[in-house]
C-alpha cells in the first residue's frame, strides 16, 4: 500500500515575529505624548456625548432651508475673495520666479542661495493670517491686504518649488547653451526655461488653488470677501445664511479646483492621445 | 497661444485692480499710512521678551490641539482610507460616496470649520480639535487611499485566490502594506496641524491664536513679534524632526 499524501506535519513552524526596538520606543513615545495631550487638555469631556446630536441639529438649521436671499451678496464677496487669490498669486509669481532662479544651484552665488532658501523656509513657517495682520497696519482692512499676504506666503512656496524645478531639469541643454557661449541669462532662457516651464505653470495654478482656499480664511480677520461675510453671519447666528455661504464656498472651491486641475494635467501630460 | 494666455492673464489682473470691482488698491491711503507701517515694523524688530511667560500656556494649548487633532484624525482616517480605495473596496457606490463626502470636506478650509464650530460648541480647544480632525481626515484619506490604489495588486489577488474575504484581505495584506504611507502622511498632517493650530485662536478656538488676536487689538506689535518668533521656532523644529522620521520611513 502506498501513501497518497504525506502525513501532515504536527505543527507548522511559524517564524518568530521580528522585533524592532526603535519602533517600540517610538511607539511608546508617541503614545505617551498623545495621552499627555488628552489628559492635560482643557476640555469638558462630558459634553462630548451630546455633541453629535448638537451638530446634527445645527447641520439641519444650516442646510435644510438655506437662505437664498443673500446669494447675490455672497457671490459678490466670493468674487472679491477670488480677486484676492488672483492678485496674490500674480504678485507672488512676479516676486518668486526671479528669486527661485537665483536660489537654484549653479545660477546664483552660494551665500545668496543659502540666504534665499532660509527666507523661503521662514516665510513658509508663518501662517498667511499673521502676514495679513502685519500688513493691515499700512493698507487697512481691504482685500488688497489679503492679496499682499497671499503674495508673501506664495513667495515661500513658489520659491521653493521653483528652485527645485530648476535643479531637476536635465543638464544636457544647459551644457549645450553654455558650450555655445551663452551668458547666465541666456542659459536660463534657452537651457532651463523650455524644460522647467510646464512645471512652473503647474505650480502657479496649484498655488492659485491654495490661495482660493486661503482667501476665504483671510476674510475671518475682516479684510473682506466670503470669509468676512461668513464670520459675521456666524456671529449673528443666522444659520440658514451660514449654510448657504458654506455651500457657495464648497461649490466655488471645487469648481476652481476642477478647472485648474484639468489645465494642470493638460500642461504636464499634454493632450490626451485618442 | 502662450501670448494669448499671457494677455488674458494680464487683462484679468488689470480689471481686478480697478476701483469699484477690484481689490481696492488705494495708493494715496498707502502713502498716508506708510509712516505708521514703518513704526510697526520697528516694533516688530524689537520683540518684547518680558511677554514670554504669558505665551507659554497658550503655546502648550496649541500643541495639545495639534496632537489631539492629529491622533483622532489619524484614527478615523485609517479605516476610511480602505473604504475610499478601489483594491480594498471594490464596491463602487460606497467608494464613490466616501470620496464624494471627502471632496466636500476638503473644500472648506479648517479655519472656516473652526469659526462655525466655535459658534456651535462654544469657545475653547474643542472646536479647534474638531476642525483639525475634519481637515485631517480629508487629507489623510485622500493621500493614503491614492497610495493604496497605486500599490501592486499581486498580493491582494493572491489573498483572493486563497479564498479570503475582502475584510480578511484588507486586514492581513493591505494593512501592512499601507502602514508606512499612513504613518508618513500622518506626520505630514501633523506639520500642517501645528501651523494651522497657531491661528485657530483667531476665531476663538483656543491656543496661541487667541493671544495673537489680543495683542493685535491693542496694536502691541512688539509682543506680536515675540509670538511670531515662537511659532517660527516651533514649526521649524517640528518640521525638521518629522521630516527626518519620514525620510527613514519611505
Amino acid at each position: 500500500m502506498t501513501l497518497l499524501a504525506p502525513a501532515r506535519p504536527a505543527a507548522l513552524a511559524v517564524p518568530a515575529r521580528r522585533r524592532n526596538p526603535v519602533r517600540l520606543i517610538a511607539g511608546v513615545i508617541v503614545t505617551v505624548i498623545v495621552l499627555a495631550a488628552f489628559w492635560s487638555a482643557d476640555i469638558t469631556w462630558s459634553r462630548l456625548g451630546e455633541l453629535p446630536a448638537e451638530i446634527m441639529r445645527y447641520l439641519g438649521l444650516m442646510f435644510l432651508s438655506p437662505n437664498g436671499a443673500k446669494l447675490p451678496e455672497a457671490l459678490w464677496q466670493t468674487w472679491r475673495s477670488v480677486e484676492m487669490a488672483w492678485i496674490g498669486t500674480v504678485l507672488g509669481i512676479l516676486i518668486a520666479t526671479p528669486l527661485s532662479l537665483i536660489a537654484a544651484r549653479g545660477f546664483g552665488p552660494a551665500p545668496v542661495r543659502v540666504a534665499l532658501r532660509f527666507v523661503f523656509s521662514l516665510v513658509r513657517a508663518v501662517p498667511e493670517l499673521v502676514f495679513a495682520i502685519i500688513i493691515l497696519s499700512v493698507t487697512g482692512l481691504t482685500p488688497l491686504t489679503g492679496a499682499l499676504a497671499l503674495a508673501i506666503g506664495g513667495v515661500g512656496t513658489l520659491g521653493k518649488w521653483g528652485y527645485e524645478a530648476v535643479e531637476n531639469v536635465a543638464p544636457g541643454p544647459i551644457e549645450a547653451a553654455r558650450a555655445a557661449g551663452g551668458s547666465t541669462t541666456q542659459v536660463l532662457r534657452w537651457g532651463v526655461w523650455p524644460q522647467a516651464a510646464p512645471t512652473f505653470f503647474s505650480f502657479w495654478l496649484y498655488r492659485f488653488e491654495i490661495n482660493v482656499r486661503a482667501s476665504a480664511v483671510l476674510g475671518l480677520i475682516g479684510v473682506g470677501g466670503i470669509g468676512d461675510m461668513l464670520t459675521s453671519y456666524t456671529q449673528y447666528r443666522e444659520w440658514s445664511t451660514v449654510g448657504m455661504l458654506l455651500i457657495v464656498v464648497v461649490v466655488v472651491t471645487v469648481a476652481i479646483d476642477a478647472v485648474s486641475g484639468r489645465i494642470r494635467r493638460r500642461i504636464m501630460e499634454g493632450p490626451r492621445v485618442r | 497661444m502662450p501670448w494669448a494666455a499671457a494677455l488674458v492673464i494680464a487683462a484679468v489682473t488689470v480689471v481686478m485692480c480697478l476701483p469699484g470691482v477690484g481689490v481696492g488698491l488705494d495708493v494715496a491711503a498707502i502713502a498716508r499710512n506708510w509712516q505708521q507701517g514703518a513704526l510697526r515694523i520697528v516694533e516688530l524688530l524689537t520683540p518684547d521678551w518680558t511677554f514670554f511667560p504669558r505665551t507659554v500656556g497658550p503655546i502648550l494649548e496649541t500643541l495639545q490641539t495639534a496632537v489631539i487633532g492629529t491622533a483622532v484624525g489619524a484614527a478615523i482616517s485609517l479605516p476610511v482610507s480602505f473604504w475610499a480605495a478601489r483594491p480594498t473596496n471594490p464596491f463602487t457606490p460606497t467608494r464613490a460616496l466616501v470620496r464624494g463626502i471627502l471632496n466636500v470636506i476638503r473644500a472648506v478650509p479648517e479655519l472656516v470649520y473652526a469659526a462655525v464650530l466655535v459658534a456651535m460648541v462654544g469657545v475653547g480647544a474643542l472646536p479647534g480639535i474638531l476642525a483639525l480632525v475634519l481637515f485631517n481626515v480629508g487629507i489623510v484619506v485622500k493621500l493614503v487611499s491614492e497610495s493604496i490604489d497605486a500599490t501592486d495588486a499581486g498580493p491582494l489577488e493572491a489573498g483572493r485566490a486563497a479564498g479570503g474575504t475582502q475584510a480578511q484581505i484588507n486586514r492581513t495584506i493591505a494593512l501592512p502594506d499601507t502602514w508606512p504611507t499612513f504613518v508618513s502622511q500622518t506626520l505630514y498632517v501633523f506639520e500642517l496641524n501645528v501651523r494651522a493650530s497657531t491661528v485657530l485662536g483667531l476665531v476663538g478656538a483656543g491656543g496661541i491664536g487667541l493671544l495673537i488676536d489680543a495683542v493685535r487689538t491693542y496694536y502691541r506689535y512688539d509682543q506680536l513679534s515675540l509670538v511670531i518668533l515662537e511659532i517660527l521656532v516651533i514649526v521649524v523644529v517640528l518640521d525638521t524632526v518629522s521630516d527626518a522620521i519620514r525620510r527613514r520611513l519611505v
